[in-house]
């Protein structure tokens, strides 16, 4: 049954990103992969980014992929030719930690978790959209956490962490989510 | 009253209007409130969808089944939301509400986009975007419930309103039927009132409304005509029946005034008027005078200076109009200049007609009818006059015509009856005629032989000679008398030999005549009768005819002593009497003291055969009279009271001198020379007496007894060469009378003088009448005296 909504999830974002590229054989884990990059790719649609994260109206919206080569392939594929505004989505492999600082949005695949407090450090005073997949790291201060329940994946969102890097979170998003304070946070 | 339909038609009517307005405004009502219901429906539902589309978009775009039915769970809060779903991109339905809803109560993939009404339910899909990314789908669907609870509630109100409207309608038009028909069955109430009634004076009441006052106004206005009407139709029958009996009261009366009268007092009495008259109209002589006024009239006639019998200018413009044969009508104669119709403004007769009653397309009169008031004459009335003077003028001229006729009728009567009288003359006359032939030739040898012994005598005593004197006197009376008989009787074509009469000694004579009659027999029968004479001493004489006068005195004599049977006074007087023009006059009167005559006998005493005595009286006596007072052209006074004697006068005209007629009578008779006469006649008595006189003057007769006998004897003396210096023939004779003896004489010897003797001498003499071959006509009893006078003149 899950692995069925997923399927259809999938099929969406085929569906969607127009393409039947987007229709290779793909293994289950693939799946999960494919929904994590959908999903980053909603959350362009559900958080507003201020102004100032922006050079230029026209500037290329970054979806930084630190680890994870298979969530950065989807995503690739997902992203191809969607605009936000007017802003075009770009997706860039990162290699190292000093190469995040552009990103508007940052995912940080369980691979790379080791550098986990180095990154969040970096980003402070950025407006970066940060989304992990690893357990735990929203209450570490990542702003949106994927959890893996059961073949479905959850949503947890630390508004704290978002509100500090000045990105508004809609509510829409939040409601299906789970709040998450930082710890330590009141 | 019964149910009216109009009461019932008008308040249908206005149920009916309010009914439908209210029912067209309701349902217009009704489909503005479903238009603007399903329309708010439809946009509350779009809302609703679009609200949960926006918050469906997460879960639909993190694939959140839970959220997206806690989305849909918020549609709780509309219970009219019956079913809703999302659907995924695919299709697939990704959440259910409410949550017990199976599949197949809904529709298993989305439709076209928007929404639609089915089946007393709205539905509609409406697409979840982000963006301009369509997420999935939202299914809706929401019952009508609610509407139809408004609907509903509406109608309920509406129903509420609709009765209370027809309610209010029905109050407020009985009240408006009230009003609107109060003021008709006013209308019909007086309509009622008025044809049971007869009454076309009573009047509708105002209402207060327009139409309704203007209704009533043409109704009462209808009202007045009708009564103006009603009026003038029942003068006019009063006028009808007012000629009716004018026409009746003259249709029974003959006379012209009597008519005229009537129709006047009918004027007065029943028109009325204040002055009526009628004028007629004289065309001959162009004159028009006032016949009659009406009784009542005559004051305004006196102050008019219309009496009867005053004559008129008919030179006046209005008259000479009427004249024309117009009724002429002045309302007004207060400012007019004509000269009539001033007369009657001054004496405050205002209003004039002059009707003229036309016969025969003549004008014969006019009936002039005025009254005080001005403009009192309807034209009705004009109109009445009009026909009234036709009648009139009919009735009249009817009347003159019956009095024409009646006039004729008398007139052809009293010429039957002088017809009648003329016969029984003549025939009296052709019998005395034939009396005083055989009188005058009877007494013709007694007239001869007392003139020739008179004559011839000289050895007659003075008592003979006396005696000879009175028969021949009476002869001759009688000659004159028998003479005078005839002359009474037959027509009067010759004038009297006059010659001139003592007055005074015809009246003596007269008394000795009569003596016996005034003295001796009523002294016989007791009475007595006192004889008293006046005659004036020098009383001329007067021309005339004494035997005339006398019988005529005696006629009277006899008159007055009949008239006093008791006895009494006999008066006769003469008189002479000298004009103013110095005509001399002669009159005689007898008086008595008798019985006297009234008046019809007074008028009717000289009309032959009119006799008071009885069988005594012949009726002759006074006529004769007065014929010989017509024929001296005398004048005949009767003065008579009854009871107080009669006093009879003539009065002649004086002759003016009496010496001539002495001289005539002086005159000595001429004597004739010896003749040898031929006498004819088939009276042997006359034959003898005559042929002895004549002898006796020295003439040789030859007597033939009867005409032939006379033609005979002087044919037979011709041829023997014997003539007769003279023929003297009776002209009254069986088959050959005295003019064929005196032609056959003429024929013979045209020289030979004829004389004819005749017992109607006396006619053929005053005639002066000489038949043709008669020389001379002598009067039977011839006188001796008169036959020597003609022998004298003819002998040749």
């Amino acid at each position: 049954m899950a692995s069925l909504r997923t399927l259809r999830a999938l099929l969406l974002c085929v569906a969607l990103c127009g393409g039947p590229t987007a229709l290779p054989a793909a293994a289950p884990s693939a799946t999960e992969q494919q929904v994590k990059a959908v999903f980053v790719f909603n959350f362009s649609h559900f958080v507003e980014w201020p102004q100032q994260a922006f050079p230029s109206p026209t500037s290329a919206f970054i979806i930084g992929v630190l680890g994870g080569e298979q969530v950065a392939e989807q995503l690739e594929v997902a992203v191809r030719g969607e605009h936000v505004g007017q802003h075009p989505l770009q997706v860039r492999r990162l290699q190292g930690i000093g190469d995040i600082g552009d990103c508007h949005i940052l995912y940080i695949d369980k691979v790379a978790s080791a550098q986990l407090g180095d990154i969040l450090a970096a980003l402070t005073g950025r407006h970066t959209l940060t989304v992990s997949d690893l357990d735990g790291a929203s209450q570490r201060g990542v702003m949106i956490q994927l959890a893996t329940d059961s073949n479905r994946v959850h949503l947890l969102i630390n508004v704290d962490s978002a509100r500090a890097a000045g990105l508004t979170i809609s509510s829409n998003l939040l409601r299906p989510a789970q709040i998450v304070r930082a710890a330590g946070a009141p | 009253m019964h149910g009216s339909p109009i009461r019932r038609t008008l308040m249908q009517m206005i149920t009916l209007c309010c009914g439908t307005s209210l029912l067209i405004a309701m349902a217009s009502f009704f489909g503005y409130e479903l238009m603007s219901f399903r329309q708010s429906s439809v946009e509350r539902l779009q809302i609703l969808g679009r609200a949960i589309a926006t918050n469906s978009t997460a879960a639909l775009a993190f694939d959140n089944s839970s959220d997206a039915a806690t989305v849909l769970g918020a549609l709780r809060a509309d219970p009219n939301i019956t079913a809703a779903a999302l659907y995924d991109a695919q299709g697939q339905i990704f959440a259910i509400y409410p949550a017990n809803l199976t599949r197949q109560q809904l529709p298993a993939r989305p439709d076209m986009q928007g929404y639609r009404f089915s089946h007393w339910h709205l539905n509609g899909f409406q697409p979840v975007m982000d963006g301009t990314r369509q997420l999935g789908t939202l299914y809706v669907e929401s019952n009508l419930d609610a509407m139809l609870g408004r609907l509903k509630m509406y109608a309920l109100t509406a129903l509420i309103v609709a009765a209370l409207s027809t309610l209010a309608a029905y109050l407020i038009s009985r009240r408006l039927q009230r009003r609107l028909l109060g003021p008709i069955a006013a209308l019909a109430d007086t309509a009622r009132a008025v044809s049971d009634r007869h009454d076309y004076s009573v009047r509708a009441q105002h209402s207060g409304m327009l139409e309704f006052d203007l209704l009533t106004d043409t109704f009462n206005h209808m009202l007045t005509q009708i009564q103006e009407s009603a009026g003038k139709l029942q003068s006019q029958l009063g006028r009808l029946s007012l000629l009716q009996h004018i026409t009746r009261a003259t249709s029974d009366r003959q006379d012209m005034r009597s008519i005229f009268q009537v129709v006047l007092s009918s004027l007065e009495d029943n028109l009325p008027v204040d002055f009526g008259c009628i004028l007629l109209h004289e065309p001959a002589t162009r004159t028009l005078s006032v016949y009659l006024v009406g009784a009542r009239s005559h004051g305004y006639a006196t102050e008019l200076t219309l009496p009867e019998g005053r004559e008129i200018s008919i030179e006046d413009q209005d008259l000479s109009r009427c004249l024309a044969g117009e009724l002429v009508h002045e309302p007004d104669v207060s400012g007019l200049e004509l000269p009539f119709a001033r007369r009657f403004a001054e004496v405050g007769l205002l209003s004039l007609v002059s009707a003229p009653l036309i016969v025969e397309n003549e004008v014969s009169g006019v009936l002039i009818c005025a009254r005080r008031a001005a403009h009192s004459f309807s034209s009705g009335e004009c109109e009445f006059l009009r026909q009234l003077s036709e009648h009139v003028a009919l009735s009249s001229h009817q009347a003159s015509l019956y009095a024409a006729l009646q006039r004729a009728y008398d007139d052809l009567r009293q010429s039957q009856m002088t017809i009648l009288q003329q016969e029984r003359l003549r025939a009296l006359g052709q019998m005395a005629s034939g009396i005083a032939h055989d009188i005058n030739n009877a007494i013709s040898p007694v007239s001869l032989y007392t003139e020739s012994l008179l004559e011839r005598e000289p050895n007659l005593s003075e008592r003979t000679r006396s005696y000879l004197s009175t028969i021949q006197q009476a002869i001759e009376d009688v000659a004159r008398t028998v003479s005078r008989m005839r002359e009474f009787y037959r027509e009067r074509e010759a004038q009297l030999t006059l010659e001139e009469v003592d007055m005074n000694r015809a009246i003596r004579q007269v008394l000795d005549l009569t003596r016996p009659r005034w003295s001796d027999q009523p002294q016989q029968r007791g009475i007595a009768i006192e004889m008293h004479t006046e005659l004036a001493a020098d009383l001329p004489h007067i021309m005339g005819a004494d035997n005339e006068i006398r019988d005529a005195l005696t006629n009277l004599v006899f008159n007055a002593v009949d008239a006093m049977p008791e006895g009494g006074t006999l008066t006769l007087r003469s008189y002479a009497v000298e004009g103013v023009d110095g005509m001399k006059s002669v009159t005689i009167e007898v008086s008595d003291t008798g019985v006297g005559m009234d008046e019809d006998t007074r008028r009717k005493c000289l009309e032959p055969f009119y006799t008071t005595k009885g069988e005594r009286g012949t009726g002759l006596g006074l006529a004769m009279v007065y014929g010989m007072v017509q024929r001296h052209s005398a004048q005949m006074d009767i003065e008579s009271v009854p009871g107080g004697g009669t006093t009879m006068r003539l009065t002649f005209i004086a002759a003016e001198s009496n010496l001539a007629a002495t001289a005539r009578f002086a005159m000595p008779p001429a004597q004739a020379r010896p003749l040898r006469i031929l006498l004819v006649d088939d009276d042997p008595m006359l034959i003898r007496s005559l042929q002895d006189t004549l002898q006796e003057d020295g003439h040789t007769i030859v007597a033939a007894n009867g005409g032939q006998a006379g033609i005979d004897a002087f044919k037979a003396a011709r041829q023997q060469g014997e003539r007769f210096d003279a023929v003297i023939t009776d002209l009254g004779m069986p088959y050959v009378d005295g003019r064929k003896v005196a032609a056959a004489i003429k024929a013979m010897s045209p020289g030979t003088p004829v004389v004819l003797l005749t017992g109607w001498g006396q006619r053929l003499i005053a005639a002066n009448d000489t038949p043709a071959n008669i020389d001379r006509v002598l009067s039977k009893p011839p006188r001796l005296m008169d036959l020597r006078a003609a022998l004298a003149e003819l002998q040749p």
